[in-house]
């Protein structure tokens, strides 16, 4: 215990503290089982692409309201253990992800930051009303168990992991800011795999992937000290890290892909609509009509048939077949 | 890409609001195209069909049995095959006229002298007359209806002349007739509209050949415009002049080689009056139209002329959408000075024109080149943000329409490393502020599309963006650099 002299006890104490509370807010592993098996276009059973695809959303919308990583982290452990205890249909699943996000919003931001419910509904473009909200609620933390505290989660490790690396460390190394990290986090949340790690493993396992990035060998041994004292399976962390690495690697690759614009939907109001609609220009009727390969100037004598009568159509004096191309009273105005 | 085309009897005929003299600028035309050949015609027949004496339609549709007691005018059903244009023909109903002999002679005869029933005799002549000239002859064979051919130009030449020399000739119920027979008549000598190549080998004769009555029919139409009786007002009612007029134009064009530059010039200084001295301008649209098809011919390379034309024609026109594009799919490195030409040019202060840039922008972005695209990007959604951000709802819900438009988002998926960080903070500090609530369900749209694009981009972005927001928030003076990509997050979240 000598290294970790340095960290201070209270910080090693919180963190023992939630090593202890975690596997209660695990989600049940068989539930997360059934979720991974089912296939993926089941209209009758969520599947694991169903309940990522919600979880991105989610994210969507956390980021758009402002809401902080702890109500996206919140949401999604609620979300999780609700999907592992009960068999919810895919077309209920908007409903129960923007609840959760809702719930979790309460607990964790301010008063003035929290969106009303219908805002939610309009923006994320969802079917169900405020009303249908209010009852999602009710069944959740019915089945949650109400009050629902706080859960601890990986975010709540990965806070006390930095600041306890950050006394191991003693200031010497560059740590990843807690913004690259909560990024990082956010990342895996999107994928159903890794609901299944414990949470004080999955960060360490993410602290240690982005630290190995540094190539530190102090920051490599903390990473140690910290797997040892919360008595973490050297196993484990490899396999998790293993996990975390891939999934980072696509992260970071910032790969485009294509959006799926078909779940937006574009509402515009009625005037730009219309002027959408007039506005779409149409090729006209008229047939091409192709650039002769003969000089055209030279054949100007049919001007003069034309001229007299034309007169108002020529817009500077004295022009007529053959002038310059441009006027000069307009090559000075042009240059303006 | 191409450009789009639109189901054109989804279009009601458009009426202009006023017909100048022929001689001025060339007037105001709709923005809508012109509806089919077909309907044209066959609402010209199927009245005339209806004016005529029962037994001559029984003559018509039960052939003709004592046809040879009268010499009627017959038409040609050639040339209605020809006309129709889908391979059918229209119903032999452009009518056998009374026999010339029972017409009686047009005299111009000055109105003074004829008070109220010969006044009604002379209008009652005039619209025989017209409805005469209606029949269309085959000049193809010069041997054919010669005598048929002579009345008609006879006819021709007394309504040009009564309509040049009476006065009250011109009343109300003449104006449709008139308009038919001038329609009936310039329309033949038109491909049909269906017809996208342009033929020149079968065109050519049918023009020049009828040049005999048509000659006559186009001064005829100049007269009736010129009249001191013309009433605007009431050829309103009656007429698609734009229709009209463009053809002439565009037929004019594409046959009068020799004309062509001189044309062009016209054309030209048309618009550059248009662009640097009045704020409205007739007919500028229809010209466009005419110049789509001029540009759509042009030879490659594209003469340093006609480049010159774009830029300083066409670039500070607002109404170039087709044109434009038809310069793009030619060369596609002019690209460039167009959108960076509607940039400097882009409106300050008119909303409506605003909404208009952004719509030719659309268009041209969707069927701008990938590399093309590259050099515009970054002054382009420049302008675009700020367009975002425009108190103007219509302004800024056009500008986040672009992200509706799948070909625009894959130009912007390609370089989002650019483009993103150029419209991030505009988009979230928007979405806070806005008023508009569609404006905000817009920006949620985009923002999400820019998530699903490339997620640790726009990570990395929010991050600094809340920290520059908490900078701020703390009266803090520190500049930051913001939204660069990949610039590491602040310390501390």
């Amino acid at each position: 215990m000598k290294d970790l002299q340095s960290v201070d006890s209270l910080l090693l104490k919180e963190l023992k503290l939630c090593c202890a509370k975690e596997s209660s807010f695990l989600p049940r592993d068989s539930g997360l089982r059934i979720l991974e098996a089912a296939p993926a276009e089941n209209h009758n059973a969520v599947s694991a692409k169903c309940r990522d695809a919600n979880v991105e959303e989610l994210w969507g919308l956390t980021s758009f309201f402002g809401y902080s990583a702890q109500t996206f982290v919140q949401a999604v452990n609620m979300l999780d253990r609700f999907l592992t205890i009960m068999k919810v249909q895919p077309k209920h699943l908007p409903c129960i992800g923007v609840c959760c996000l809702h719930m979790a919003a309460k607990m964790v931001e301010e008063e003035h930051v929290l969106s009303p419910t219908r805002e939610l509904i309009r923006i994320s473009h969802s079917k169900f009303t405020v009303s249908d909200l209010g009852r999602m609620e009710k069944i959740i933390s019915e089945k949650l168990g109400s009050p629902e505290p706080q859960a601890v989660t990986a975010l709540t490790f990965l806070h006390l992991y930095r600041s306890a690396f950050e006394a191991l460390t003693a200031g010497r190394e560059e740590l990843p800011s807690i913004g690259t990290l909560e990024a990082q986090l956010k990342a895996c949340t999107c994928r159903l795999v890794f609901s299944k790690a414990k949470p004080s493993v999955l960060a360490l396992s993410l602290l240690a992937q982005e630290l190995n990035a540094l190539q530190s060998t102090t920051a490599m041994k903390a990473v140690q000290q910290l797997q040892k004292h919360l008595k973490i399976s050297e196993g484990e962390l490899l396999h998790w890290r293993e996990q975390v690495g891939r999934c980072m690697a696509q992260y970071y690759s910032g790969e485009c892909t294509k959006p799926d614009n078909k779940k937006l939907v574009w509402i515009v109001s009625r005037r730009t609509a219309q002027n959408l609609q007039a506005n779409r220009f149409c090729v006209p009727g008229l047939p091409t009509i192709p650039e002769g390969n003969w000089d055209e100037s030279e054949s100007e004598d049919s001007c003069e048939d034309m001229s007299c009568e034309e007169d108002s159509l020529c817009g500077s004096p004295g022009s007529d077949g053959g002038g310059a191309y441009f006027p000069s009273t307009f090559r000075s105005t042009c240059r303006e | 890409m191409g450009v789009k085309t639109k189901d054109l009897s989804s279009f009601p005929p458009f009426l202009r609001p006023s017909l100048p003299p022929l001689l001025s600028p060339i007037p105001s035309y709709p923005q809508h195209p012109t509806p089919p050949l077909e309907t044209q015609l066959v609402h010209v027949t199927r009245e005339e069909h209806l004016s005529l004496s029962l037994s001559q339609r029984h003559r018509d549709d039960h052939g003709d049995d004592q046809a040879a007691a009268v010499q009627p005018l017959l038409p040609d059903h050639r040339l209605l095959r020809a006309v129709g244009g889908e391979g059918g023909w229209l119903p032999p109903a452009v009518y056998a006229p009374r026999p010339p002999e029972e017409v009686p002679q047009l005299l111009p005869v000055p109105l003074s002298e004829f008070p109220d029933a010969p006044v009604a005799e002379l209008h009652d002549l005039f619209c025989k007359k017209l409805q005469q000239c209606c029949v269309l002859f085959d000049f193809l064979d010069c041997v054919a209806d010669l005598k048929g051919k002579e009345i008609k130009r006879a006819a021709l030449n007394e309504l040009v002349e009564s309509v040049a020399t009476s006065r009250g000739v011109l009343i109300e119920p003449l104006y449709p007739e008139a308009i038919k027979m001038i329609s009936v008549n310039i329309f033949r000598t038109l491909p049909p509209s269906e017809n996208p190549e342009f033929d020149p080998e079968e065109d050519e004769p049918t023009l020049e050949a009828s040049w005999p009555h048509l000659q006559l029919v186009y001064e005829f139409f100049l007269r009736f415009l010129e009249s001191p009786d013309f009433q605007p007002s009431m050829a309103k009612r009656y007429v698609d002049q734009k229709f009209v007029l463009q053809t002439i134009l565009h037929r004019v064009y594409g046959k009068l080689l020799g004309l062509r530059a001189y044309i062009r010039k016209q054309i030209n200084n048309i618009f550059l009056r248009f662009i640097y001295e009045t704020e409205h301008f007739n007919g500028v649209a229809e010209l466009l139209e005419i110049l789509g098809s001029i540009i759509n011919g042009f030879a490659l390379p594209l003469k340093s002329e006609h480049k010159q034309f774009l830029v300083r024609v066409l670039i500070p026109l607002h109404t170039l959408a087709y044109c434009v594009v038809q310069f793009m799919e030619k060369d596609a490195t002019v690209t460039e000075y167009i959108i960076r030409g509607l940039l400097k040019y882009w409106p300050k202060t008119c909303t409506q024109k605003e909404v208009m840039f952004l719509g030719e922008i659309e268009e041209i972005l969707d069927v701008i080149e990938p590399s093309q695209f590259i050099r515009v990007q970054e002054p382009l959604f420049k302008q675009i943000a700020a367009c975002i951000s425009s108190p103007h709802f219509q302004v800024a819900e056009r500008a986040l329409y672009f992200w509706n438009n799948e070909y625009i988002l894959s130009l912007i998926e390609e370089n989002c490393q650019v483009i993103l960080p150029l419209v991030f903070s505009t988009l979230y500090r928007v979405s806070k502020e806005h008023w508009n609530q569609t404006i905000v369900s817009l920006i949620y749209n985009v923002l999400k599309t820019f998530m699903e694009m490339n997620s640790k981009l726009f990570d990395d972005l929010t991050a600094s963006y809340k920290g520059d927001e908490a900078v701020s928030g703390e009266g803090g003076a520190v500049a930051r650099p913001g939204g660069a990509p990949g610039a590491p997050p602040p310390d501390g979240g």
